[in-house]
């Protein structure tokens, strides 16, 4: 440490104080790091774990879900309720699904084990809602979660980074999993933005009643 | 005189004060009763349990896999550190070990994750004390590493990157570059930050000679970490019980004289450097391999005491035939501990071949820290208390479980 000026003086000309002030100034003049949050958005990173949906299957329009009940077995806060069908061929049919959001912990176990990659974590960090029934995620509002991401989807195609983590061994994943490609999204415009405000319970969109 | 206070039947005027538990700097839900005699504290009481959340509880019905997620509201602003104490934890019990890369990466965010604590210690702390500057600063810097944590596994705070055998996924080589440039940016802000207060004499008397514990009492209280530290005692897990790649780094545990504020301060502040040098030192060294051992659990591993085995299992070990059972744990039970960024955070799991814990219990530091408030705080001023709890950084998601 460089002592060349005397402690005495040191103190009497306040210099510690006068150089942190120094640096608070020269911090003034460079540009701000902190984002006027509502007017400005940051981007999530892709593969950020934010609201749920369900991938829309583009060759059938419809979820991809086998109803193997795997996100259900190994969700921690268990907030997956699942019912199926089975028929004659024994195929299972998903007659019910839902997520209950403000039980969730977000931790991405359900996409991680989906076989199917139906089940994400989407990149909207934006779903307020009114009511608890809000937060209650059936299929349709699964596959409209999806919609609504896909819609501002700045990349042409989307794909989960949990469906084939970089440097997994691909050997465990299931075979779906391993041979999964990219979702193209097509940008629907009218299909909102991730932000707005989801319509109050009663209003518009149906909203879905968590049955007891 | 007319009888004041509580107590009130002679001349001392004692009056009790409920701090907290909704007390900004109390760093979350922690409540003390300050008896006072004027502004001097005779005794303090903490009291704990506003953020129980039963997850010891709570882990004995998930599976080993479902705790995992579950640690990670420990010490939410470290969760990496209680996400690789429980997976080593599992790991010890179920003899598994994660190939060297998964090490490596490990104590990366491991290190990560305290320069992340420690600097949000900071930026706290400093703002308890009344230096406002400090706490957008430390914020700017945390909030690289944040990005940093979001890209590798999709969650800034709530991580849950390391996996039972491994971690997650790997580190694209963006990312560690980004990491690269952070750690040769990262000492000139430390920098920036003691000559904002290292030297600062409003700093130096509201913190040297505040909230004194001695060495020898620090160590009867339980203390660990950098408020052992502190104290002057060299206790530190990464090098006296290493774990993943903590053996094959260097660096020195930086300890303290007198056990006061400041010198938990500067503590830290050296940690924060060793933290620096030691992911600099796992980027170089970085080994090429698996991420993840080939013997870890699956995510959805059963939670009762046996696999439902499938054929093609049965066809690649001969010795299980389709339909056996097979135990999905060892019996037993282990104790290991990690150095989290506030002390040593020790894991017990009770395993009785179930795919759940029989019993978990969580050594947290911050409620061995929280005890020892009472023996800090006595005969400090009110304002010093603000001072002790921010040098002990207490999280209360940790304390109370
Ligand atoms: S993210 Fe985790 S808690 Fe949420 S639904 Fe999926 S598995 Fe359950
Ligand atoms: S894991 Fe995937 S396929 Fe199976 S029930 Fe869940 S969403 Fe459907």
């Amino acid at each position: 440490m460089r002592r060349r000026v005397p402690d005495f003086v040191r103190k009497i000309l306040f210099v510690e104080i006068l150089k942190g002030l120094a640096l608070t100034f020269r911090t003034m003049l460079k540009p701000p790091v902190t984002r006027q949050y509502p007017r400005e958005r940051r981007d999530p990173k892709p593969g950020f774990r934010g609201q749920h949906a369900f991938v829309r299957n583009p060759e059938t329009n419809r979820e991809k879900c086998v109803a193997c009940q795997k996100c259900a077995t190994v969700c921690p806060s268990r907030c997956i309720s699942i019912r199926y069908e089975t028929d004659e061929h024994g195929v299972r049919h998903l007659t019910k699904y839902e997520i209950d959001a403000l039980r969730c912990i977000f931790c991405g176990y359900c996409e991680s084990v989906c076989p199917v990659c139906a089940i994400v974590l989407t990149e909207t960090y934006e779903y307020a809602s009114y009511s608890r029934e809000g937060f209650v995620y059936d299929r349709e509002r699964l596959l409209h979660n999806w919609d609504r991401f896909a819609a501002q989807l700045k990349r042409p195609a989307y794909f989960n980074m949990f469906w084939r983590p970089a440097g997994a061994d691909v050997k465990r994943l299931a075979v779906v999993r391993r041979l999964q490609q990219p979702v193209p999204v097509r940008q629907t415009p009218d299909a909102g933005i991730a932000g707005t405000r989801e319509p109050r319970a009663g209003q518009g969109q149906a909203p879905t009643q968590g049955d007891r | 005189m007319e009888p004041v206070g509580i107590t009130g039947t002679d001349t001392r005027r004692e009056l009790t004060l409920n701090m907290g538990p909704q007390h900004p700097a109390t760093h979350g839900v922690l409540r003390l009763t300050l008896d006072l005699d004027g502004e001097m504290v005779v005794k303090c009481t903490p009291h704990v349990g506003y953020l129980h959340r039963g997850i010891e509880k709570l882990a004995e019905s998930r599976t080993y896999q479902g705790v995992m997620p579950l640690t990670d509201r420990l010490d939410y602003v470290a969760s990496v550190g209680n996400n690789i104490g429980y997976c080593l934890a599992v790991e010890r019990l179920f003899g598994i070990e994660a190939p060297e890369r998964a090490q490596y990466l490990r104590t990366i965010v491991f290190e990560m994750s305290r320069i992340c604590s420690h600097l949000l210690w900071l930026a706290t702390h400093a703002l308890d004390i009344g230096a406002m500057t400090v706490f957008l600063y430390c914020f700017r810097e945390r909030e690289w590493l944040l990005d940093i944590f979001e890209t590798i596994c999709g969650a800034r705070l709530t991580v849950s990157y390391p996996r039972i055998g491994g971690v997650l996924q790997d580190m694209e080589p963006e990312v560690l570059e980004s990491l690269d440039a952070f750690t040769r940016m990262f000492p000139g802000k430390i920098l920036e930050y003691e000559t904002l207060i290292d030297k600062n004499r409003i700093w130096l008397q509201r913190t040297q000679g505040v909230g004194v514990i001695p060495a020898k009492e620090a160590i009867r209280w339980g203390l660990t970490g950098p408020t052992l530290r502190g104290s002057g005692v060299s206790y530190d897990l990464r090098r006296d019980a290493p774990y993943d790649a903590y053996d094959r780094v260097e660096f020195d545990v930086p300890i303290g004289k007198n056990g006061d504020v400041y010198d938990r301060y500067r503590c830290r502040m050296e940690e924060l450097r060793q933290s620096n040098r030691i992911i600099q030192q796992c980027l170089a060294a970085l080994p090429a391999g698996d991420i993840l051992a080939h013997d870890a659990p699956d995510l959805d591993m059963p939670l009762a005491g046996k696999k439902e085995l499938v054929p093609e299992m049965s066809l690649g070990n001969a010795s299980i035939g389709f339909g056996d059972a097979v135990p999905v744990a060892p019996k037993g039970e282990i104790y290991s501990a990690v150095e989290v960024p506030k002390g040593e955070l020790g894991f017990y799991l009770m395993s009785d071949g179930t795919g759940n814990p029989c019993r978990m219990r969580v050594r947290a530091p911050s409620y061995v820290h929280a005890g020892a408030l009472a023996k800090m705080c006595e005969g400090a001023f009110i304002a010093d208390v603000i001072a002790v709890i921010g040098s002990i950084d207490i999280v209360m998601g940790e304390c109370d479980r």
